[in-house]
């Protein structure tokens, strides 16, 4: 989510929030002759807001799953989940005295400390990214629909590289005069298309189909420009449009390479978000459970 | 000399004898000597044009056989050197302006002027080519004009008016682009062209030939029965039209016999014949569940489920939907809603609008009792329909079976008595026109006001930027209102987009009605002032948006978007998942299409401007409301035309379950699967639609794309236009 202007009102009630809370620890703190506990009323505040908060923040991923349920709209509770998960973290810090503890408590002190920071970047990912992808992958689509556009792309590479290579094409161009005059012709044609046949081979035809081998020279743009380069000045002027249109294929693959990267990249750190922050909310119940038992 | 005497001359040095008043070229002829010629016909007036058949008879200049009567003692020399260098150089001419291999000689290789030329060893003309087409003519079904190939030699002209008494063929201009012309120039497929068929059998060129259409034979089997030229030329609405043409036609018109309970076609099939019943009743209805989709929720308030299901309007009224009680179908009557079945009978023809304009079918049609039925292709449809005969059978019918229906079908005139309907029944015109004609024109005088019975029609008004299409009308609509009730002239062009019937009510009975029935003109007012009033919104939209990327993308014909903010939008899919839960797992928006600045146009329902998706429906269920939404009545057939139609595939067909009649065993019900068009119905039970409702990103927004991108264009948002 872009965290923009209209987030004012969040920023302001989470600023007051954080203002009160350090406005009632700070002399809390000062003032509590064995330092400040997490079993005092207010140390007890502290944990029960701030695990109040990190639930609500928790709850975003049940409120998606059922996202027709008139329970608010879906960004609400993400400004709820950014701003509340945030303050969680302060308030838990008031709450604990900022002391690790035991091993639980410390367990669960790096657990948040890891799950906002994660949170925090992937935020700052989603304000950036979409930017990124927006402008430098015009071409993209849907990400299930990739594989699916990469046949396609090879599919046709395929189908332009057959027409090139098929000698009677360059024929047409030359002058017709007598059969043997045609056949020289064509046999001079698939000389002439050699280079660019070899090259299809060698590797276009790779670049297409295994997107992850590594050291692709056409991955490069500038290098895949001065591929190109090359190969005009050594095929005959009738074969540009099909090197035009050969250079488009490549630059589309190495867009949609650029998507899935962006793309892993916006989702990827979900995926230590996500399981952390269960585990914390799964330790944090432990933990109030015991303390509050024992 | 008395007329029969015979006359006694020498040609090609032989002696011969024919009666007084005989042609060089018929004695030549019935004395074995053949003349080559192009323009001449047995059975036709002579009238000397093409030249070709000239001869030399001793005067100064060579005669044309052919209107040169014989004279005693008249030495003609049919074959000499000089003669055949002029016969050949008059072909060369010729073929200089003829397109080679013309449409004849490709179709049976008998142009008659490529083989004179072949016979003349003339392959490439000493003489340069026309450099201008002179154009074709595609518009009528049957036969194919190609102006290009036509050598001017009047055969057509005569076999019209002379043999046929049809009088439609003429000659057009002078000179170099001189030419035939049918009326006053009109297209052939809207003139008064009968489609006889003469014409193209007299040609001697590519100039008129018999179109082939894209099914040349009908089907064979059980129940397909040939019909000979002779039967077909007994039956009383085959008189009048050309053997040859129907011995060029055969397999496009079969006899087909079915038993009781039979189904003759059915509703949403796609198909490219009509259907006229000879014998026998046939029961005509739509099985498709009356009834619309509408997104319900399972559950109420805010743990609401939703899921797509089947809702009648007595249920479910919604906003501006019609009160319509009948629905239009291809056929000569209209369905109830409330009981969508209708009998016809021998006599009626069904399945225009499929044969003429390939529609998917709008109806089930099955055999009430044992029943014949002649089934045609588009060609011989289109010589029925031009039949005298034929015609007038069809008015009858018309002006006794449906007028009544058809005018109490629209809404407006549901009020109008028996007795005023009796009186209009003589008076009425039932007229046909070709796609792309012109029904009335923007500042003619209002002098009708039309019903459109069959087809589809534009209406748009010229301004300085170009032509904006204000309505598309289709059967039981009706336009022509608004000059009549201001006196004035016509506000708007209205043009024929496929072969439309319009029921024409001439000024005088339009006023009597409105004296008479002082409530149909206060309805016809209230229609005035809406279309007026949308009309005059539109044009304010068209000429408030200039940026040509915004048009490029049709973006200015949409009223609402489903745009994303591609710099805010994490590609999470929120919003695909949130539509396919509330249709049953079918979504209605995919979540890619065309960009504007940095916004993804969403595949979802645009509610366009111009609806070309309501073009072609064959029963007229989708529709604009008044505040320009689309909308599908509970009539819809399922056929899919629509979703087809539409330009950015944001329409889908949606099945269902429901319990329809069984075609194996007639009067029993069976389970089977439905299917109705559905489009983004904007969630319109909830508050917000839920795919921007389910977007955590503030990515999705529901939004008038002119308010929305005013700053882009150039306007402030007060600028820009109020109405949507």
């Amino acid at each position: 989510m872009r965290i923009d202007h209209t987030h004012k009102a969040w920023l302001i009630a989470s600023l007051a929030i954080l203002g009160v809370a350090t406005a009632v620890y700070v002399p809390y703190a000062a003032n509590s002759p064995t330092g400040p506990s997490a079993g005092s009323a207010i140390g007890l505040a502290f944990g029960i807001i701030g695990f109040a908060f990190m639930i609500f923040s928790g709850l975003l991923a049940g409120r998606k799953k059922v996202a027709l349920w008139r329970l608010g709209r879906a960004q609400t509770w993400m400004r709820g989940h950014l701003w509340l998960g945030l303050l969680s973290l302060p308030l838990i810090l008031f709450h604990a005295g900022f002391h690790s503890g035991g091993a639980l408590t410390t367990v669960l002190l790096v657990l948040i400390i890891i799950v906002v920071a994660s949170g925090v970047f992937g935020a700052a990912l989603q304000h950036y990214i979409p930017n990124v992808m927006t402008s430098e992958v015009p071409f993209e689509t849907v990400f299930e629909q990739i594989d699916h556009v990469r046949s396609q792309l090879l599919a046709e590479a395929e189908e332009l590289i057959t027409r090139v290579a098929a000698p009677l094409n360059l024929v047409m161009t030359a002058p017709s005069g007598d059969l043997a005059a045609t056949a020289d012709a064509a046999l001079g044609a698939e000389e002439a298309t050699a280079p660019l046949r070899d090259f299809y081979d060698r590797e276009m035809r790779p670049f297409l189909e295994a997107p992850e081998s590594p050291n692709q020279r056409l991955a490069d743009l500038q290098a895949a420009r001065g591929i190109f380069k090359g190969l005009r000045a050594l095929l005959p002027a009738g074969a540009a449009d099909t090197l035009n249109s050969l250079e488009e294929i490549c630059e589309e693959e190495r867009q949609l390479r650029r998507q899935v990267r962006l793309h892993h990249l916006l989702h990827g750190w979900l995926m230590l978000h996500v399981p952390l922050s269960f585990a914390l909310l799964l330790l944090a119940a432990v933990h109030a459970f015991m303390a509050l038992r024992y | 000399m008395s007329p029969g005497a015979p006359v006694e001359l020498t040609i090609d040095g032989k002696k011969v004898s024919v009666p007084a008043g005989t042609t060089v070229f018929d004695a030549a002829r019935i004395n074995g000597i053949p003349i080559p010629t192009l323009c001449h016909q047995q059975n036709e007036t002579p009238v000397g044009v093409c030249r070709v058949c000239v001869v030399d008879v001793g005067a100064r200049v060579f005669t044309a056989s052919c209107v040169r009567p014989v004279e005693p003692g008249m030495v003609v020399n049919t074959s000499s050197e000089k003669v055949q260098r002029a016969r050949r150089t008059l072909v060369e001419l010729l073929m200089a302006d003829h397109p080679s291999p013309c449409a004849r000689q490709q179709q049976s290789g008998d142009c008659e002027l490529e083989t004179l030329a072949k016979r003349a060893n003339i392959s490439q003309p000493r003489f340069g080519r026309r450099s201008t087409s002179r154009g074709k003519d595609d518009t009528s079904p049957s036969i194919a004009v190609d102006f290009d190939a036509c050598i001017l030699c009047d055969r057509c002209i005569r076999g019209c008016s002379e043999i046929r008494q049809n009088f439609v063929l003429g000659r057009m201009s002078k000179g170099s682009i001189a030419g035939i012309a049918f009326d006053d120039n009109q297209p052939m497929g809207g003139s008064s062209c009968v489609s006889c068929g003469e014409c193209m059998v007299s040609c001697p060129t590519g100039a008129l030939t018999n179109k082939s259409v894209a099914q040349t034979a009908i089907g064979s089997g059980p129940g397909f029965e040939s019909v000979t030229i002779e039967d077909l030329q007994q039956l009383p609405v085959f008189q009048g039209v050309s053997g040859t043409f129907l011995s060029l036609n055969r397999g496009a018109v079969l006899r087909r016999k079915f038993r009781r309970g039979e189904i003759i076609c059915r509703e949403g099939e796609y198909g490219s014949t009509a259907f006229y019943i000879l014998e026998g009743k046939a029961r005509v209805s739509i099985s498709s569940p009356m009834a619309h989709v509408k997104t319900i929720g399972r559950l109420k308030k805010f743990l609401g489920k939703l899921s797509s299901g089947l809702t009648q309007r007595v249920a479910d009224k919604r906003d501006e939907e019609t009160d319509q009680h009948w629905i239009p179908i291809d056929a000569p009557v209209d369905l109830a809603y409330d009981n969508p079945v209708a009998e016809l009978g021998p006599g009626d023809l069904f399945g225009e609008m499929t044969c003429m304009s390939l529609y998917p079918r709008s109806a089930t049609v099955r055999a009430a009792t044992d029943c014949t039925t002649l089934e045609m292709l588009r060609n011989v449809l289109d010589i029925m329909q031009r039949s005298k005969n034929f015609r007038a059978q069809l008015d009858k019918s018309y002006r006794e079976r449906a007028l009544d229906s058809h005018l109490r079908a629209v809404p407006v005139f549901a009020g109008l008595t028996d007795e005023f309907i009796g009186s209009l029944r003589e008076k009425v015109e039932l007229l046909r026109y070709s796609p792309g004609q012109a029904i009335c024109r923007q500042g003619d005088p209002a002098d009708s006001f039309y019903l459109v019975r069959i087809g589809f029609v534009k209406v748009s008004q010229a301004h300085p930027g170009g032509e904006i299409v204000l309505a598309y009308l289709s059967r039981g609509d009706f336009f022509g209102e608004t000059g009549l009730l201001q006196g004035d002239v016509r506000t708007a062009t209205c043009t024929a987009l496929d072969h439309v019937e319009v029921v024409r009510i001439g000024a005088a009975d339009f006023n009597r009605m409105l004296q008479e029935f002082p409530e149909v003109r206060r309805k016809l007012e209230v229609v005035e002032q809406d279309r007026a009033q949308q009309n005059q919104e539109r044009l304010s939209i068209v000429q408030s948006v200039p940026l040509d990327n915004f048009l490029q993308q049709g973006l200015m014909e949409a009223q609402s978007l489903l745009l994303l903010d591609l710099t805010s939008c994490t590609r999470c899919d929120a919003c695909v998942r949130a539509c396919a839960d509330a249709h049953d797992g079918v979504t209605r928006l995919v979540r890619e299409g065309l960009r504007f600045d940095h916004y993804l146009v969403a595949t979802s329902c645009r509610q366009c401007l111009d609806p070309l998706c309501m073009v072609g429906c064959p029963v007229g269920s989708i529709r604009r409301r008044n505040s320009l939404e689309v909308i599908i009545e509970d009539w819809c057939i399922g056929c899919g035309l629509c979703a087809k139609n539409c330009p950015y595939g944001n329409i889908n067909i949606h099945p269902f379950d429901v319990m329809a009649d069984d075609p194996e065993n007639p009067g029993r019900k069976k389970a089977m699967v439905k299917q109705k068009a559905t489009s983004c119905d904007l969630c319109t039970n909830l508050a917000e639609p839920s795919c921007v409702y389910a977007c955590p990103h503030d990515a999705a927004h529901r939004v008038d794309p002119r308010k929305f991108f005013a700053g882009l264009l150039g306007q402030s948002a007060d600028q820009a236009p109020k109405s949507s």
